[in-house]
């Protein structure tokens, strides 16, 4: 568990990270949130994307954060507490930074927000392997990262250095998620495996992690999060939404198995 | 960084009034001389300086390197140890597979402990 001095206290940081981009991050961290805050846990998400903040837009979070005193009350939504890059620049605006600015973004975001009592904190990992994920991990225990891809081989293949970087710097690997898994025609019913399928599971196994779990490519996914009205919400008996709800529970029963992190004394 | 798996610390502190002390989960203790700790600094200017130096330059060493000792060390998430030493420098950040790495006894292959 992370405590800071001001009395936010986090059991579990869980970083949603792929390697590559588009691979549907953003939707699964919305969505995974918003299925473990339904299963009855305190749940945070950081979007830490800074450069393409979009958890606001996919949560539908209308309010904005507000201070007190010195630190960040983040925005409420369904249960969720968000805070993002999002929520302070204008949609045609971008942030042009170098890495010391995305670590002071990371560590505001950490130590700057009154996130209160949580049982997760989801973060919304950037693509790539760089100066977002490295401040994360070199700032705050990591409980265990969620590996997103889709099945396709250029996808795994960068998912693969997602997870390498993860293990480099001591941070567990929960486990893999397959997105846009199987595709099915909601006219006819069939399926088209678009990106492929099951390449997900197979990197799982070769890494010695869990498969979590795959969700089915469909339109209303995207609209969902178009709409700011994730599926978990809006449509939760629909299959991805049944396939996030399953993710949340093998989630959630693999950080009860856990064994508690013990985090070496400093006494210096 | 290397992948090999190491065993995490479980106490960071004192083994004397300059040098710092690791025990580590598998009953291994190391002692690190402070000035050997400071010259292996891994941030990136103090590597740059520990390239060897070309022919004819001089290898620059942080001033008064021998009485450098630890003011304060924070752990710097799950991965290892910020050091804030005497001489005002801080940007290093020590990870666990490193420090282990840096072990002088187990450099020297002289290792102590149930490891």
């Amino acid at each position: 568990m992370t405590t800071d001095e001001a009395g936010s206290s986090i059991h579990h940081v869980i970083p949603i990270a792929s390697g590559k981009g588009g691979v549907g991050k953003s939707t699964v961290t919305a969505n995974l949130a918003l299925a473990l805050a339904r299963q009855g846990a305190r749940v945070g998400v950081m979007d830490a994307d800074v450069y393409g903040p979009s958890i606001p837009t996919i949560l539908g979070v209308t309010s904005q954060p507000e201070m007190d005193g010195d630190r960040l009350v983040p925005a409420e939504h369904d249960g969720v507490k968000v805070m993002s890059m999002g929520f302070f620049m204008a949609p045609e605006q971008a942030v042009v930074w170098r890495g010391p600015m995305l670590h002071k973004t990371m560590q505001q975001f950490l130590n700057g927000v009154d996130w209160g009592a949580l049982d997760y904190l989801i973060v919304d990992l950037p693509p790539g392997t760089g100066d977002v994920q490295l401040s994360l991990c070199q700032s705050i225990p990591i409980a265990g990262a969620v590996i997103v891809s889709t099945s396709q081989d250029v996808a795994l293949n960068v998912a693969q250095k997602a997870v390498a970087m993860f293990r480099s710097l001591n941070a567990p690997i929960l486990g893999v998620v397959e997105n846009m898994s199987a595709y099915v025609c909601p006219g006819c019913g069939a399926h088209d495996d678009i990106f492929g399928t099951g390449g997900a599971e197979a990197l799982a196994g070769r890494l010695g992690v869990a498969f979590l779990g795959a969700v089915p490519l469909t339109a209303a996914v995207r609209r969902a999060s178009d709409e700011g009205k994730p599926l978990v919400v809006a449509a939760p008996d629909s299959a991805p939404a049944r396939a996030f709800a399953e993710i949340a529970r093998n989630i959630d029963t693999l950080m009860r198995r856990m064994e508690p992190d013990v985090r070496p004394q400093v006494t210096f | 960084m290397g992948s090999a798996i190491v065993p995490p610390p479980l106490e960071i502190g004192r083994a004397n009034s300059h040098d710092v002390r690791i025990r580590w989960a598998d009953g291994h203790e190391s002692v690190y001389p402070s000035a050997d700790l400071r010259l292996a600094c891994p941030c990136a200017s103090c590597e740059q300086q520990a390239v060897p130096p070309a022919r004819g330059q001089l290898r620059m060493l942080p001033a008064g390197v021998q009485s450098v000792h630890p003011l304060r060390i924070e752990l710097s998430g799950g991965f290892g140890i910020r050091i804030y030493w005497s001489d005002g420098h801080s940007q290093g950040l020590y990870g666990f597979a490193h420090l282990r790495a840096l072990c002088p006894c187990c450099r020297a292959g002289e290792g102590r402990g149930a490891a």
